[in-house]
C-alpha cells in the first residue's frame, strides 16, 4: 500500500478516498482516531491504525460508534485534534451524542466523517446521512474526489477548532473506495499537550442559548463557505442547463459531458460545503440558466435546499425549471452512475446517444440471458455459519413447533438466503435480533407456542446486543440466543474486537470474556463447535425444550478467511466416488443441492460429486453430514 | 433429475409429504426413515428435514399409508389371493404361553412373543431381532437387541407406537444376520412392502427371515400423550403403563412412585389418526401374530400364518419354550367379530373423508362389501 | 509506451475472493508510477462472499475519470472467470473491447445446487470471442494450483496482462510495486506466477 504515512510532499501517489481521508487527517495533526467498522469507512482508521505507532497516534476500535465518537471528542475537549468515521448506520447509533455535542460545543478540531453506501450493497438499509447536518446544524463537506477527500479533511480539522465545533464529511461507496491519484502534503512536525481546563464546561444547557449561539457559529461557516476553494463553477456564462451537484455526482456529470459532447452547453455548479449552503455563491450561479439539474446520492438533499433558498429569493432570480429526483430524472432511490447521469441529460437535452452499437446490446443480452447463471452470494467455504444454519434448521423441523429466528448485522445476515438455508426472519440493526427476542420470549402467556431463536455475532453482541441481554433476564424473557462466535468481525474486514485479544493496532488486548459476560446477564450459557453437527443439533434441542429464562449457546468456531489468513486448514477432504450415491434415493445430491458449499461440485458426467479444490478449506463439515460416508477427511 | 411430472404422478419424498406427513396419515412406523437424509423423527413423530426432488422413492415405496394394493401384497407374501377378510391367513390358530416365568413376569400377558423371540436366536434361526424397547420416559425406539436382558426390556405394552422400523433401516449390521422382527400391523405391513418393492434394496430386509405381528387396536401419539401425562403425573417420568380390561377401561399410570388412573376415554383424543383407518388389528401379514386372549389372564392368542411361524411355533412347543391349548369357539368368534369392527370402522372413517375409492389402499369391491356386511353394527 | 486511448477502460472481473481488488491495485500502481492519471472503483464487502465483482480502472494523461465506466465503454476486459466474463461483456462489451480470460470456471451456488447449468467452457469462450476484437485466454487457476495455492491466480492473470502487450507495463514496475505491497516473504513466489502468467497467455483472436 502506499503508505499514508510516508513523507513525500509533492509526491503523487494512489489513493483510496478512506486513505485520502486517512491523509489528510495525519497532513492535519490528528491524535486521536476511534471508530467501529462499517462498509465503506472502516478503512480510514484501519489505515490509521496500521501507522499508530509510526504517527505517534492512539487509533482504537470501540465497542460501538457513540462511544468512537466520544473517545475521539474526549481528545477535541483537551485541545488535541480527534477523528471518528462511521458507517451510516453507525451515525444513527452516534446521533444522541451527536446531537448534544453540536450545542456543548468542542475544542480542539473534531471531524466525524460518515460513509454512506447507496444501494446498500453492503448494507441493511439505504440511507442519506446528510440530514444530520441540518438537524444538527454542523458543517458538512461532500468530497468528490480523492484529492478534495484529504484536502477536506485536513480544512474540516481548521473549521472545526475555529467554530468550535465537530464537522462532519460525508463521503459514499464510490469515493471512498475507489482510488485515484493524491498529491501528498506536508505532515505536521509539533503536537500540543493534551489539557482538559478546568473553567470549561461542555453541556448542551442551557439550551436556548447555546442553540442561539450554533447558528451563530453556522452563519460564519456559512460566510467562509462563500469562499471555499471546494466550491466551483465549470462552464459558460449562459448554459443551456445548469447541472448543481455534489460528491460522487461530480465525477458522473464530467463523464456525462464528456460522452455526450456537451461540454460548452452545460454548466456545472459543483459545492463541497453543502451545509450550510454558500447562499451568495449559489444565487449568483443559479442565475446562469433557467433550467437546472440536480445530480446527487441519495436524497435530495442539495436539490430540496437549494429550493429553499431559491423560495426565498425566487423574485430576484425568477421563474426557473427544477430537475432532479423530485421530477424523477436522477431515480429516487439507489446509487448513481454515469449512465443514470447521461440519460437524464440526453433526456432534458433531447440529444439521442448511444453508448454502443444497438445490435451488439442485444447480442451480448440475448447470450447473457441464455447462458450465464446467476451468481448469488453466499457463505464462504468453511464458514461456521452455514454449519450453524444447517444444524438450526435440522433441530427447529425436529422440534416441529414452528420455532423462527431473529437476526441482525454481520455475515451471518445470509441466513436470510439460500446460502444459511433461508433461516434467518428478522434483519433490522446491531442487536435487534436480541432485542426482538426480548418481546416475543415474553407472547407466550397470550398463547404463543413457537419456540423464539435469535442470532448475533460476537461483534455485534458487544456492539449492541448486551443491553437486550440484560433486559431478557431483567424482565423475564424466554428464548434461546445462539452467540456466533467466529473471532473475528468478519463482514466489515476482520477487524478485532474485545473478544479477539488484540487492539487496531496489533497489540495484547484482555478479552472480555462472552461466557462470563452471559452469566452475569443471568442466562444459561453453554458453548459447541459447529463443525460437529450432530452434537449441535441435539443441544439446540435440548435447550429449545427448556421453557425458563434465557438461553445462550455460543457457536465457536474461528471464520474460515481468518483460519485462512493463519494457514490454519483443518482437513484435506476428498469424495470416495465408488461410495458416492449421487442423484439416487438414499441422497439425492445432498452436499451440493441442498447444503450448497461452494467448495463442492456436482459432475454430471460421473454423476457423483467431487471437490473443487481450489475453493475449498477443508472445515470437514460435508464428510460429517454425508449419507454414504462417501466423502474422507484427513488432518492436514 | 428434475421432476416433469404432476404431483399426483410422483412417487417420491414429495408425494410422500403431500399425501401422507402432511394428511395426518402418518402411523410413525420407521419404514421411511435412516434411508436419506431428508426425513428423521423426534420423540414418536416423523420430520421432513428438507425436500427431495426426485420422482420415485423408497420411502414412499415402502409407506403403509400409499398405494397399497392389498391383493396384490397378500398374493407376494403368502402365493394366494386376499380371501380371509376376518382375520387374514391362517394356519393354525391357538391360546400359548411362555413356560418359563422369567417371560411370564414382565410381559403384559403370556410372554410368548419374548419367549420365541429369544428361541430363535438360541437356536440360530435368526442372528438379530429388530425390537422397540422403551426409554426412560416410555419413548419406543427401534433397536437391534440380540441377548435375553435386551428382549426383556423390551416385554410389555406401552399403548405407544414408535418408529421401530428405522432400526433395520439404520444398522449397523454386519452383512449376514437372519433378522427377527416383532412389529404392529402397520410395521407389518410396511415390511411387506419392503420385501415386495421393486425398487433397489439397500437395506437388509432380504435377511429378516422371521416377522411376529402384535395384536393392535389403535396407538398412541407420544409428544401430546405424553405432555398430557406429565401434568397429570406432576412431571414425573412415566414407569408403567397398564389398561384395565373392560367394562371399567382405566389406564393405570405409575410414575414417582405412585400409580395414578385416568379414564381411557380421555386418552382417546390420543390416538393416531392413521389408526383410524386402519384395516388390520391381528398384523395379517406375519409369520406369526399374537395378542391377548379375553377373559383368559396371563394367555397369548397366536396364529401360525406361514410355514416358518408354524414350524418356529412346533419347535417352541417341542422343546418346552411355550405351552398351547386350543382357541374356545367364544373367543375365535370375539377375535372375529373385533377384527372385522376395525376393518368396518376404517372403511366408515375413509368413507367420510371422500370416498374408498380415494383411500391410500386398494381392496376389491366385493371384499368391502364382505366386510361391510359381516361387521358388527354400532360403530363407535 | 502510451494507452490506445484516454480515457483507457479496464474492468478486472470475477468471483468475490479471487482478488481482482489486489490486482487493480497493483496495475493502478505500477501506472501511477509512470505519471498517469488512474481511478479504480471497487465492489466490496458482501460481494467478496462469492458474489460477481468488478473492478473498473481508468487510465488517463489528463483527467481524473469517474469510479464508474459508463455502460458499453470497456476498452480491456481480464475476466478471471468465464460466466463472469459474458456477464460483464453483456452491460460493458462493445465491438472494440479486447478480452483477456482466465478459462477456469467457478461454479454459483445456484449450479452447485442444480439449478442452473454451467454452460460448456468452450461455448462461453466461443461467445467471448464473437463479442470482442481481440482474445487472449490462459487457465491461471491451473497454472496457480500447480504452484500449490489458487491464491496466486490473480498475479498470474497481471503476468499474462503484461505478456498480451497492451498496457505500458512491465515486469520491473510489478517488481516494484509488490515490494512495497506485499510481504517479502511471497516476492519470489509472486514473481514466479507472474512470469508463468506471461508464458502461458495464448492469442486466440487475432485483430480483426
Amino acid at each position: 500500500m502506499s503508505s499514508i504515512s510516508q513523507n513525500a510532499p509533492g509526491k503523487t501517489v494512489l489513493l483510496m478516498g478512506n486513505e485520502a481521508i486517512a491523509r489528510g487527517a495525519l497532513e492535519a495533526g490528528v491524535k486521536v482516531c476511534a471508530a467501529y467498522p462499517g462498509n465503506p469507512s472502516s478503512e480510514i482508521i484501519g489505515g490509521l491504525a496500521k501507522v499508530a505507532e509510526e504517527m505517534g497516534l492512539h487509533v482504537e476500535w470501540s465497542i460501538n460508534e457513540k462511544v468512537a465518537l466520544e473517545v475521539a471528542t474526549a481528545a477535541s475537549f483537551a485541545g488535541l485534534r480527534g477523528l471518528c468515521a462511521m458507517k451510516q448506520n453507525g451515525l444513527n447509533v452516534a446521533s444522541d451524542f451527536l446531537l448534544n455535542l453540536n450545542l456543548s460545543g468542542c475544542r480542539g478540531g473534531l471531524v466525524l466523517v460518515v460513509a454512506d453506501d447507496p444501494a446498500g450493497v453492503s448494507s441493511s438499509n439505504e440511507e442519506d446521512s446528510r440530514i444530520y447536518a441540518k438537524l444538527g446544524d454542523l458543517p458538512l463537506f461532500e468530497p468528490a474526489t480523492f484529492q478534495e477527500a484529504k484536502e477536506m479533511t485536513r480544512s474540516a480539522f481548521e473549521l472545526s477548532e475555529q467554530l468550535g465545533l465537530p464537522v462532519l464529511i460525508r463521503s459514499v461507496t464510490r469515493v471512498s473506495h475507489a482510488r485515484g491519484n493524491v498529491c501528498l502534503d506536508e505532515l505536521p512536525k509539533s503536537s500540543t499537550k493534551p489539557r482538559f481546563e478546568n473553567w470549561l464546561r461542555f453541556t448542551p444547557l442551557p439550551a436556548i442559548a447555546n442553540h442561539k449561539l450554533l447558528h451563530e457559529k453556522l452563519n460564519r461557516a456559512k460566510e467562509m463557505a462563500e469562499k471555499s476553494p471546494f466550491n466551483f463553477y465549470r462552464g459558460g456564462e449562459k448554459p443551456e442547463l445548469l447541472v448543481v451537484t455534489s460528491g460522487s455526482g461530480w465525477m458522473y456529470s464530467l463523464e456525462a459531458l464528456i460522452n455526450l459532447d456537451v461540454q460548452d452547453r452545460i454548466g456545472v455548479l459543483k459545492l463541497g460545503t453543502t451545509w450550510p449552503l454558500p447562499e451568495r455563491f449559489v444565487l449568483d450561479h443559479l442565475k446562469k440558466a433557467d433550467r437546472i439539474l440536480f445530480v446527487e446520492e441519495v436524497d435530495p438533499f442539495l436539490e430540496n435546499n437549494v429550493k429553499e433558498l431559491y423560495a426565498q429569493n425566487c423574485v430576484d432570480l425568477g421563474l426557473k425549471t427544477f430537475f432532479g429526483k423530485a421530477s424523477k430524472h436522477i431515480p429516487d432511490v439507489g446509487d448513481l452512475s454515469p449512465e443514470i447521469v447521461t440519460n437524464a441529460i440526453q433526456n432534458l437535452l433531447q440529444i439521442s446517444y448511444e453508448s454502443r452499437p444497438a445490435d451488439y446490446s442485444l447480442r451480448a443480452h440475448e447470450i447473457a440471458a441464455q447462458i450465464v447463471p446467476a451468481r448469488m452470494l453466499g457463505f464462504c467455504p468453511g464458514c461456521p455459519h452455514r454449519a450453524t444454519y444447517w444444524a438450526v434448521k435440522i433441530a427447529l423441523a425436529l422440534d416441529g413447533r414452528d420455532g423462527f429466528v431473529l437476526g441482525d448485522i454481520g455475515c451471518y445476515s445470509l441466513g436470510m438466503g439460500p446460502s444459511g438455508f433461508a433461516q434467518m426472519r428478522t434483519l433490522h440493526a446491531m442487536g435487534s435480533g436480541t432485542g426482538l427476542a426480548c418481546g416475543f420470549g415474553q407472547l407466550n402467556r397470550f398463547g404463543l407456542e413457537q419456540p423464539v431463536v435469535a442470532v448475533c455475532g460476537d461483534s455485534t453482541f458487544y456492539h449492541a446486543a448486551m443491553p437486550a441481554l440484560a433486559n431478557a433476564y431483567y424482565n423475564g424473557s424466554n428464548f434461546l440466543l445462539l452467540l456466533l462466535d467466529n473471532s473475528a468481525t468478519a463482514m466489515t474486514g476482520f477487524q478485532p474486537h474485545p473478544g479477539t485479544g488484540e487492539t487496531a493496532t496489533g497489540g495484547e488486548a484482555p478479552v472480555i470474556d462472552l461466557r462470563a459476560i452471559c452469566k452475569v446477564f443471568g442466562a444459561h450459557v453453554e458453548v459447541v463447535d459447529p463443525f460437529d453437527v450432530a452434537s449441535t443439533v441435539e443441544t439446540i434441542l435440548r435447550l429449545l425444550e427448556d421453557k425458563k429464562g434465557v438461553k445462550v449457546l455460543i457457536m465457536k468456531r474461528q471464520c474460515a478467511l481468518v483460519s485462512a489468513k493463519h494457514q490454519k486448514r483443518l482437513y484435506r477432504v476428498a469424495v470416495e466416488e465408488e461410495r458416492c450415491l449421487g442423484e439416487t434415493c438414499g441422497c439425492n445430491r445432498l452436499c451440493t443441492r441442498v447444503f450448497k458449499c461452494p467448495g463442492l461440485m456436482w459432475d454430471r458426467q460421473t454423476g457423483k460429486a467431487c471437490i473443487d479444490e481450489a475453493i475449498c478449506t477443508g472445515c470437514g463439515v460435508c464428510s460429517e453430514i454425508c449419507p454414504a460416508s462417501a466423502i474422507r477427511k484427513e488432518k492436514a | 433429475m428434475t421432476t416433469t411430472q404432476t404431483a399426483s404422478d410422483n412417487k417420491g419424498l414429495k408425494a410422500l409429504e403431500q399425501k401422507v406427513l402432511g394428511s395426518n396419515l402418518c402411523a410413525a412406523c420407521g419404514a421411511c426413515l435412516s434411508l436419506c437424509p431428508y426425513l428423521s423423527s423426534r420423540k414418536g413423530r416423523v420430520v421432513k428435514l428438507d425436500n427431495c426432488n426426485l420422482d420415485e422413492g423408497r420411502c414412499f415405496a415402502y409407506c403403509p399409508r400409499t398405494e397399497v394394493d392389498l391383493d396384490k401384497i397378500y398374493s407376494k407374501i403368502f402365493g394366494k389371493g386376499y380371501e380371509e377378510i376376518e382375520l387374514g391367513p391362517v394356519r393354525k390358530i391357538m391360546m400359548a404361553r411362555a413356560r418359563d416365568p422369567i417371560w411370564r413376569k414382565k410381559a403384559q400377558t403370556g410372554g410368548v412373543v419374548s419367549s420365541l423371540i429369544d428361541f430363535a436366536l438360541r437356536k440360530g434361526i435368526i442372528q438379530a431381532g429388530v425390537l422397540t424397547p422403551r426409554d426412560g420416559d416410555l419413548l419406543p425406539q427401534g433397536k437391534i437387541l440380540k441377548s435375553r436382558k435386551g428382549i426383556l426390556s423390551c416385554a410389555g405394552s406401552s399403548y405407544v407406537s414408535g418408529p421401530t422400523l428405522e432400526a433395520l433401516n439404520r444398522g449397523p449390521w454386519k452383512g449376514e444376520e437372519r433378522i427377527g422382527i416383532v412389529g404392529l400391523p402397520c410395521q407389518v405391513l410396511a415390511v411387506a412392502r419392503m420385501k415386495t418393492s421393486t425398487l433397489e434394496k439397500k437395506t437388509p430386509i432380504d435377511r429378516v427371515d422371521l416377522v411376529i405381528g402384535l395384536f393392535c387396536t389403535w396407538a398412541l401419539d407420544y409428544k401430546p400423550f405424553t405432555a398430557f401425562l406429565h401434568e397429570r403425573v406432576g412431571g414425573h417420568s412415566i414407569k408403567k403403563l397398564n389398561i384395565t380390561p373392560p367394562p371399567e377401561r382405566i389406564l393405570e399410570v405409575t410414575a414417582g412412585g405412585k400409580l395414578h388412573q385416568v379414564p381411557v376415554d380421555e386418552i382417546r383424543s390420543f390416538i393416531r389418526p392413521s389408526c383410524r383407518v386402519c384395516l388390520d388389528m391381528t398384523a395379517e401379514l406375519s409369520d406369526i401374530s399374537v395378542g391377548t386372549v379375553e377373559g383368559k389372564e396371563g394367555w397369548n392368542t397366536v396364529i401360525a400364518r406361514t410355514a416358518v411361524g408354524e414350524d418356529l411355533l412346533k419347535e417352541a412347543k417341542k422343546t418346552g419354550v411355550i405351552e398351547t391349548r386350543p382357541l374356545p369357539k367364544d373367543n375365535l368368534d370375539h377375535l372375529k367379530e373385533a377384527s372385522l369392527l376395525k376393518k368396518r370402522r376404517a372403511i366408515d372413517a375413509l368413507n367420510e373423508k371422500g370416498g374408498i375409492e380415494k383411500a391410500y389402499f386398494t381392496l376389491s369391491a366385493n371384499l368391502v362389501k364382505r366386510i361391510l356386511s359381516e361387521a358388527p353394527e354400532n360403530a363407535k | 509506451m502510451f494507452i490506445p486511448k484516454d480515457p483507457f477502460n479496464i474492468i478486472i472481473g470475477g468471483v468475490g475472493g479471487q482478488g481482482n481488488v489486489l490486482a487493480s491495485q497493483i496495475l493502478g500502481e505500477m501506472l501511477v508510477a509512470q505519471g498517469y492519471v488512474i481511478t479504480i472503483g471497487e465492489t466490496y464487502g458482501a460481494s467478496q462472499r462469492g458474489g460477481a465483482v468488478m473492478s473498473h480502472l481508468r487510465i488517463s494523461r489528463k483527467d481524473q475519470f469517474s469510479p464508474l465506466i459508463p455502460e458499453g465503454q470497456c476498452d480491456l476486459l481480464v475476466a478471471l472467470e468465464p460466466v463472469e466474463g459474458l456477464r460483464i461483456l453483456d452491460r460493458y462489451g462493445n465491438p472494440r473491447v479486447m478480452t483477456l480470460l482466465n478459462t477456469r470456471p467457478i461454479q454459483p451456488l445456484d449450479v452447485i445446487s442444480g439449478n442452473a447449468t454451467y454452460p460448456e467452457v468452450s461455448k462461453v469462450i466461443a461467445e467471448i470471442r464473437g463479442l470482442s476484437r481481440r482474445v487472449w485466454t490462459l487457465n491461471a487457476t491451473e497454472v496457480a494450483l500447480e504452484m500449490g495455492d489458487p491464491i496466486f491466480s490473480n498475479i498470474v492473470m497481471l503476468g499474462a496482462l503484461c505478456g498480451i502487450g497492451v498496457l505500458p507495463i512491465s515486469r520491473q514496475e510489478f517488481e516494484t510495486v509488490i515490494k512495497e505491497l506485499l510481504p517479502s516473504r511471497t516476492l519470489d513466489e509472486n514473481l514466479k506466477a507472474f512470469d508463468r502468467g506471461k508464458e502461458t497467455v495464448e492469442e486466440v483472436t487475432k485483430e480483426k
